[in-house]
């Protein structure tokens, strides 16, 4: 069986509503703009995805109603009989299957209409075959106006049906109209059903609830049903009809002796006749109600003999209870009887099924081992002998303790009590004033250590060890000796004290030369490297003017001015040189022809190895260096380095120029 | 009252609020106001469906008033119960008797449209179509260099006999997309309208190739099956084959609309 909640079905539209609807959203979902200068393949794709948008939106609409609306073959057969009575089943699944064909019908138009489309050779063409297709759509649906109304109505008729359990334990209350049935319900639960003195009060199936032995229990309440045949019974009659054939419930039929409800005994027996067959494997307690009314004493011999004739006329197996639901009487007692029956019926029934095996084989009903021994509380002897003594204690005091049970505030008052921290503190000024002596509570493994003092320690050594006991006398000796020495050159005007001179003028005036000097000097390197940029002036063709320098240098240290030139012109052998152009033919031939042409030969300068530096530890050193000036001057100056984020172009062309098309958001 | 029927429920057990009525009335009263705002608002599809509706419902509006003049009229006059000499109940109305020269002149009439408009058919005039709108060129060859083949690319009509020629010498395509069997044909008397098979293509006004090739376009006479209608001709055999002229453009509509030709 499909359970199925009635109160989630969904509104379903009306026809115009669903038109408008799906043409709306086809205009709003789909592109807008098409021009017949396209090529015609892409107008052909442009209504053809209209024509299809549409028609899926229709599919989805309609089978979103189909699913919603529950299907009368699965439903559980109580229901299936309720909405056949209620509805018209005929009519019910006409209105669905219909809507069915249409939905098949519309995926057939749009079928046909999109091949048509694709022979399409122009853009006229193509709309006016939109066109119609949509039209034939709207066409086809606004034909199931009334089905999709009627399906409508009837979705919010099922939404408000009482929610029956028909698995669940249940009491099912029939019989006449007017004979006391909506009362019961209402005592026995909190259902609120409408109680009138005429006729037809109840007009659809009423639930309520009630508890029986901590289960819950579901009452029915039905329309009033008369004594005709089956197809003379009218829709109102055909609910209760349809619960009591489809319930497996225990059946209250109500019976009213006192005639009041307008209908005779006989009668009331020959209904409960008649529906008998529908009471098969069913509890039925029949209820005989309005005993306030006095009936009992009233009814005559044929009266009586009509009332019991009801017990044996279902064979035996309906009970005759006798009730007021005015006064109250009997009224729990119908409920109890009646959910007892029921429950040992639904009990017998599972016994007897073949689930109940697989359980009982998985039972097992543990029950503890009865024993002689007493199982008292067992206290520890410590606490036993702490209370003895404190109530020992208190006993003058105060009258606690005497049940033995010391609680930590009564231990804090007693005269033997250990004196807690805050009775220090009350003691010492209270609180703000005492700080507590947190040395007492030391952890040490002599006990008098606890307020040694504590030696101070920095830089893991002791400081009493450096403190010199006579270093104030000291200070104030040096002190006093400087006076004496200040006084003395105030009187004199000596330069000399004990072994110190002030500075003359005259060697100011050299300190002052050396210092000139040393900015000059300073002041010319800063110049000559500003000349050359900061780049070294080491050239090769610079050679010769760095010679003479070299050779003025050497002279002025003091050389003879051959020695000096022998010394340069060594230096310089050590490479081949070229000869300069200031150089004479004469004397470079003089040079090269004192050394063999293999040492004189000038050569191309090979790739010097290490790039220039002399062993890879300078070049390291180099690398490092300039890779700290780099970023220093990062740093400094908020320059952009290797490592920051940087965005080629602002603008890529291939992103910002043209119109963006359907397809990817990359490209143009 | 069912149990679900809460809303009935309360209103029965408490009531209804004491403004309720008033309130009522008054939003009854905005209703005008609202729907004026809302025309003024709209726009696009959706100030197209309202308008619409709107006019829907003002002329019926306008009909009902007038219908109300009409009776008012009506009543104000004063009635003649008296009955007319020679005067016929409802029931008989119907069986008018027909003047003898009534019958006359309408058989005159009769013979006189027979005779006439034999070949008269519903459309007249069409519009003439030139051969480069009804065929698509179609280029073969291995350098796509030769232009003999041709589509056409209206709806056709294509007996269930024929045989295509091999594809490499068929001129004319009469694509499968395009080739209806069915036509909408609308009985021009009875006001009714059959879908009914297709027999051929008597007469297409634009040229006698497009009669052969079987091109339906406006104007264009179809012969169609109307077996089931049992038409009877005066010697009392059933027709089963009768002429139709085209109505619409079908490979605009996707659809054949046709009236019979009586």
């Amino acid at each position: 069986m499909v359970l199925v909640n009635f109160k989630t079905i969904t509104v379903v539209p009306a026809g115009d509503a669903l038109v408008d609807n799906v043409l709306s959203k086809t205009q709003r979902k789909t592109p807008t703009v098409v021009h017949k200068g396209y090529a015609i393949g892409r107008i052909r794709d442009f209504y053809m995805r209209k024509v299809k948008f549409s028609q899926q939106m229709f599919h989805d609409k309609l089978t979103h109603i189909l699913n919603d609306f529950p299907n009368l073959d699965e439903l559980h057969p109580f229901y299936a009989d309720l909405l056949n009575v209620l509805y018209d089943r005929d009519h019910y699944k006409l209105a669905l299957g219909q809507l069915a064909t249409a939905r098949s019908l519309i995926d057939g138009i749009a079928r046909d209409y999109v091949r048509l489309l694709k022979y399409a050779d122009s853009q006229y063409r193509c709309k006016c075959l939109k066109r119609a297709a949509l039209g034939r759509m709207c066409t086809l649906i606004s034909r199931h106006k009334k089905n999709l109304a009627y399906l409508e109505q009837v979705r919010q008729h099922l939404a408000r049906l009482p929610s029956i359990d028909p698995a669940t334990r249940t009491l099912l209350i029939a019989g006449f109209p007017n004979v006391g049935k909506s009362s019961f319900i209402n005592k026995i639960t909190r259902a609120d059903v409408d109680v009138q003195p005429y006729a037809f009060t109840t007009k659809s199936l009423f639930v309520g609830h009630c508890d029986y032995k901590y289960l819950r229990w579901q009452v029915i309440d039905t329309p009033g049903i008369l004594d005709h045949e089956l197809e003379a019974r009218n829709t109102i009659e055909m609910q209760s009809i349809t619960a009591l054939a489809h319930l497996r419930a225990c059946v209250l039929f109500f019976i009213d002796p006192s005639e009041q409800c307008g209908y005779s005994l006989e009668k009331q027996h020959s209904l409960f006749k008649s529906i008998m067959p529908l009471f098969a494997n069913k509890p039925v307690i029949v209820v005989a109600n309005k005993t306030d009314l006095g009936w009992e004493s009233a009814l005559d011999d044929s009266g009586r003999a009509l009332l019991e004739s009801f017990k044996a006329d279902s064979g035996g197996r309906a009970v005759l209870m006798k009730m007021s639901t005015h006064e109250e009487e009997g009224v729990s007692e119908v409920k109890n009887s009646a959910c007892e029956k029921l429950l040992e019926l639904r009990v017998e029934s599972k016994v007897r099924g073949k689930k109940v095996q697989k359980v009982l084989n998985r039972l097992h009903l543990a029950t503890p081992k009865a024993t002689s021994q007493e199982r008292t509380p067992n206290i520890p002897a410590s606490v036993l002998a702490k209370r003895a003594v404190q109530s020992q204690g208190g006993d003058d005091t105060r009258m606690g303790g005497e049940d033995g049970d010391v609680e930590m505030g009564e231990e804090g008052s007693g005269p033997g009590a250990k004196k807690l921290e805050r009775d220090l503190q009350e003691e010492n000024g209270g609180a703000g004033v005492y700080s507590m002596d947190w040395r007492k509570l030391y952890k040490l493994r002599k006990e008098e250590w606890a307020y040694d003092v504590m030696p101070e320690i920095v830089d893991g050594k002791n400081i009493s060890d450096f403190l010199d006991p006579e270093i104030e006398a000291k200070l104030r000796q040096l002190e006093l000796e400087e006076d004496a020495r200040e006084a003395v050159r105030d009187v004199t005007g000596d330069a000399e004290v004990g072994g110190y001179r002030f500075v003359t003028q005259g060697e100011k005036q050299v300190v002052q030369q050396i210092k000139d000097r040393k900015s000059l000097i300073k002041q010319e390197s800063v110049r000559e490297k500003n000349a050359h940029k900061h780049r070294s002036a080491l050239q090769r063709n610079k050679v010769l003017t760095r010679r003479s320098r070299l050779q003025e240098h050497l002279e002025g240290l003091g050389l003879e001015k051959e020695e000096a030139s022998d010394l340069v012109d060594r230096a310089a052998s050590r490479r081949g040189v070229k000869r300069t152009r200031s150089e004479s033919v004469a004397v470079s031939v003089v040079r090269s022809s004192s050394r063999p042409r293999s040492t004189s030969r000038t050569r191309s300068v090979s790739i010097a190895p290490n790039d220039g530096f002399s062993d890879p530890r300078q070049k390291a050193k180099a690398i490092e260096l300039a890779r700290k000036k780099l970023k220093t001057g990062v740093a400094k100056y908020g320059r952009k380095g290797d490592a920051d984020r940087s965005i080629p172009s602002k603008l890529p062309k291939h992103l910002f120029s043209g119109k963006r098309g359907i397809g990817k958001t990359d490209r143009r | 009252m069912a149990q679900g029927e809460y809303i009935e429920l309360h209103r029965k057990r408490y009531g209804v609020r004491m403004d309720t009525h008033e309130r009522q009335r008054k939003r009854n009263a905005r209703e005008a106001r609202r729907r004026a705002a809302q025309a003024r608002n709209l726009t696009g599809i959706k100030a197209k469906l309202f308008n619409k509706q709107r006019f829907k419902e003002k002329a019926a509006m306008k009909k009902a008033i007038n219908q109300h003049f009409e009776n008012d009229k009506q009543s104000s006059r004063p009635r003649d119960d008296s009955v007319q000499d020679g005067a016929l109940p409802a029931y008989l109305l119907d069986r008018e008797q027909q003047a003898r020269s009534k019958v006359l002149s309408n058989t005159l009439k009769q013979k006189r449209k027979e005779k006439g408009g034999k070949w008269d058919v519903p459309l007249p005039k069409v519009r003439a179509i030139a051969e480069d709108e009804m065929f698509k060129v179609i280029k073969t060859g291995k350098r796509q260099k030769k232009q003999w083949k041709r589509m056409v690319t209206k709806v056709t009509y294509v007996g269930e006999a024929f045989t295509r020629k091999a594809p490499k010498y068929e001129r004319f395509i009469r694509p499968m997309g395009l080739r209806f069997k069915k036509a909408h044909v609308t009985h021009p008397e009875l006001k009714t309208t059959f879908c009914l098979g297709i027999i051929g293509v008597k007469k297409n006004p634009s040229s006698a190739m497009f009669t052969q090739l079987g091109v339906i376009t406006r104007g264009t006479i179809i012969e169609v099956n109307v077996s089931e209608l049992g038409l009877v001709t005066n010697s009392g055999k059933v027709v089963w084959g009768k002429y139709a002229q085209v109505t619409n453009n079908p490979e605009n509509d996707g659809c054949i609309n046709a009236v019979l030709c009586v």
